[in-house]
C-alpha cells in the first residue's frame, strides 16, 4: 500500500491548485511590470514610506521601493504569499477533516484497512498539492519577469524566501487541520482557521514596534520576513526550524484529536 | 466462533443513552436482520461495531477482534465490507476512479463480477448518481474485495424493487457460500425476506433476538372467512383472536392460536369460503412495538 490516499486525494486537488497558481502567477507578473514606472517616476517614494507609521510599515512590510527586491517583498510577498495564502492554507485544511466527517465520507475509508493515523498523514500530505505548485511556479514567473523588465532580482534570495515561508505555510495548515478535527463542522473549521490566522497577523503588526512588541511573538507571521530576506538578504534559519517544529506540534496534536475521537 | 459477538454495549452521547447493555451475536454463515425503526441506536451499533465511534461501556468483537483496539481491528478489516447508509461520496470523481482506490485500499477481485449485478454509470462523476445509483456503487465497493462479513446500514434503501429483489437474491448466495451477512433496516418484509434471525432494537434496547420462522409464528396468520350467517365476535370467543373486523358476511382476524380449536369452531358455522395468509409483517412488528411503533 503506497501513498495511495495521497494521490486519490492529491489529484482531486490539482485543478484548484493550478487555478490559484495561474492566478497568483498572473498578479505576480502585473506586480513586477509596474515596477519600472515606479523606479522611474521622480516621486520618493521611500520619503514617503519613511513617514509611514512602524505598524504599518512592519506589518506590510513596506521598507523600500526603491528597489525591486524592496517593491517584490511587499506588494507581492508580505501580503498576497504571506497574508493571503496563510488564510488559504488554513481554510483549505480546515475543510479537509470536518467536511468530510459531517458528510460521513470518512466512514467508507475508515471501514478499510487503513489506520486513521496513516489516513490523517495522507490526507495531509496531500493538502500540500497547493503548496507544491505554487513553490515550483511562482518563483520562476516571478524571476522570469523581472528578467523581462530589466531589474533582475537575486534569484538566490528569492529561492530563499519560498524556503523560508514553506514552514510558515505548513503551520498555517496545521492551525487549519487541528481545527477541522476538533470540529465536526466544515464551515465551522475553516472560518475559524482565517480568522485565527488574520487575528495573529493583526496581533502580531499593531504590536510591531510598541512595547507589546513580545505579544506579536505568538503569531506564526512574526518568524517570516519576506523583507528582510529579499532586501536585507538576511535568512533567520533558526525561525524557519522554528516554525517547522511548531507544525509539526499541530501535525502531532490533531493526530492525538484524532486517534480519540467519535468520528 | 461467532462473525460478531456484542457484549453488554452501551453508547452515551451526553444525556442520550444510543445503544444501552446491548447483548446478541451473529453467527458464521447467517444473515442476521438487525431491526428496529428510525432513530432506534441500529447505525450507533454499527459504527461502534467498525471502530468508527466508542463504546462508554461494554465492548464486540468483530471476526474474533475487539472494537476497542484499533490495530486489532484494523487487522481483520480486509476481510470486511461496509455499506453505510446513505453512503457518501465525493462527487467530484467518477464511480470508477473511487472504486479503482478501494481497489487499492483492500483488493477487488469480484469486481467485474458485482458490476454484472449492480450497475452504476462507472464513468460518470459521482455527484450526478441518483440515489440507487449511490447505493449500488456501495454495494459493489462493500463486496469487491470477497470479505468474509459484510456489514450494511439499511442497504436497499434507494434500490428500485427490482434491484432489491437482486440484491436479496445476491445476498442469498453469498449466505450460502458461506460470508456472514449483517444489515439494519426498518423495514420487517424485507427482513424476513433474507434474513435467518433477527434482533430487534428499539429506543437503544435489544428487544429479542429469534429466528424469522419464530418471529412470523409469533405474528400469526392473517384469517378471512366467508359465513352464510354474519359472524360476531361473540360467536369466535376464542384464544389467539385479535383485531377482529367484521365486513358484511366477511370477517377478518389474526390468529395466533390453536388451529384445531379454530377449525373445530368453524365447523359449528356454515362456511363458504376461508382464507389464510400470512400477516402484513408490520403488524408483527406492532407485537413487540405496541403503542409506540413508529414513534
Amino acid at each position: 500500500m503506497g501513498l495511495d490516499t495521497t494521490r486519490y486525494e492529491a489529484r482531486r486537488r490539482i485543478r484548484g491548485s493550478v487555478a490559484l497558481t495561474s492566478i497568483l502567477a498572473a498578479f505576480a507578473v502585473l506586480v513586477v511590470y509596474l515596477y519600472p514606472s515606479i523606479a522611474e517616476s521622480s516621486a520618493d517614494i521611500d520619503a514617503l514610506i519613511q513617514a509611514f507609521p512602524e505598524s504599518v510599515r512592519q506589518g506590510l512590510g513596506i521598507e523600500a521601493y526603491s528597489s525591486i527586491e524592496g517593491f517584490v517583498a511587499a506588494e507581492l510577498y508580505q501580503f498576497l504569499w504571506i497574508l493571503l495564502l496563510g488564510l488559504y492554507m488554513a481554510y483549505t485544511a480546515g475543510g479537509a477533516f470536518a467536511g468530510d466527517i459531517e458528510s460521513k465520507r470518512l466512514y467508507l475509508v475508515l471501514a478499510t484497512p487503513i489506520s486513521r493515523a496513516r489516513l490523517l498523514v495522507e490526507k495531509t500530505l496531500a493538502l500540500l498539492t497547493p503548496l507544491v505548485v505554487l513553490n515550483l511556479v511562482l518563483p520562476l514567473v516571478v524571476f522570469g519577469t523581472t528578467i523581462l523588465i530589466d531589474y533582475p532580482i537575486d534569484p538566490a534570495y528569492l529561492l530563499a524566501v519560498h524556503a523560508v515561508s514553506i514552514p510558515y505555510h505548513l503551520v498555517c495548515l496545521g492551525i487549519g487541520q487541528v481545527l477541522s478535527i476538533a470540529f465536526s463542522r466544515g464551515n465551522t473549521a475553516q472560518l475559524g482557521g482565517i480568522a485565527i490566522i488574520f487575528l495573529l497577523f493583526l496581533l502580531d503588526s499593531v504590536t510591531a514596534g510598541t512595547d507589546y512588541e513580545w505579544l506579536g511573538r505568538v503569531s506564526p507571521t512574526r518568524y517570516v520576513d519576506p523583507t528582510e530576506v529579499l532586501l536585507e538578504e538576511t535568512i533567520r534559519i533558526g525561525d524557519a526550524v522554528f516554525l517547522l517544529a511548531v507544525a509539526l506540534l499541530l501535525l502531532f496534536a490533531s493526530l492525538l484529536v484524532f486517534q480519540s475521537r467519535d468520528v | 466462533m461467532a462473525a460478531i459477538e456484542v457484549s453488554g454495549l452501551t453508547k452515551r452521547y451526553g444525556d442520550v443513552v444510543a445503544n444501552e447493555d446491548l447483548t446478541f451475536d451473529v453467527r458464521e454463515g447467517e444473515i442476521f436482520g438487525y431491526l428496529g425503526p428510525n432513530g432506534s441506536g441500529k447505525s450507533t451499533t454499527i459504527r461502534q461495531l467498525l471502530g468508527f465511534h466508542a463504546p462508554t461501556e461494554g465492548t464486540a468483537t468483530v471476526l474474533g477482534a475487539d472494537v476497542r483496539d484499533e490495530a486489532a481491528l484494523q487487522s481483520v478489516k480486509d476481510r470486511i465490507g461496509f455499506l453505510p447508509g446513505e453512503p457518501a461520496f465525493d462527487g467530484s470523481v467518477t464511480g470508477a476512479e473511487f472504486l479503482d482506490y478501494h481497489a487499492r485500499l483492500k483488493g477487488d477481485p469480484r469486481r467485474e463480477e458485482l458490476l454484472g449485478l449492480f450497475t452504476p454509470p462507472l464513468d460518470r462523476k459521482i455527484r450526478e448518481y441518483s440515489t440507487g445509483n449511490k447505493q449500488m456503487l456501495g454495494i459493489v465497493q462493500a463486496f469487491m474485495h470477497d470479505p468474509d462479513l459484510v456489514v450494511m446500514d439499511e442497504p436497499t434503501s434507494g434500490l428500485d424493487p427490482l434491484k432489491q429483489e437482486a440484491f436479496n437474491r445476491f445476498l442469498r448466495g453469498e449466505r450460502d457460500d458461506g460470508k456472514t451477512v449483517f444489515f439494519s433496516s426498518h423495514v420487517l418484509g424485507e427482513v424476513r425476506r433474507v434474513c435467518d434471525r433477527v434482533g430487534i432494537i428499539r429506543q437503544g434496547r435489544l428487544i429479542t433476538v429469534e429466528n424469522v420462522e419464530e418471529l412470523l409464528q409469533r405474528g400469526g396468520k392473517r384469517i378471512r372467512v366467508h359465513t352464510d350467517t354474519p359472524l360476531r365476535a361473540a360467536d369466535l370467543d376464542l384464544d389467539g383472536i385479535v383485531e377482529f373486523e367484521t365486513e358484511g358476511r366477511e370477517v377478518q382476524f389474526t390468529f395466533t392460536g390453536d388451529y384445531d380449536v379454530l377449525f373445530d369452531e368453524l365447523t359449528t358455522h356454515h362456511v363458504i369460503d376461508v382464507e389464510i395468509e400470512e400477516p402484513p409483517i408490520e403488524e408483527v412488528f406492532l407485537h413487540f412495538y405496541g403503542d409506540e411503533y413508529g414513534t
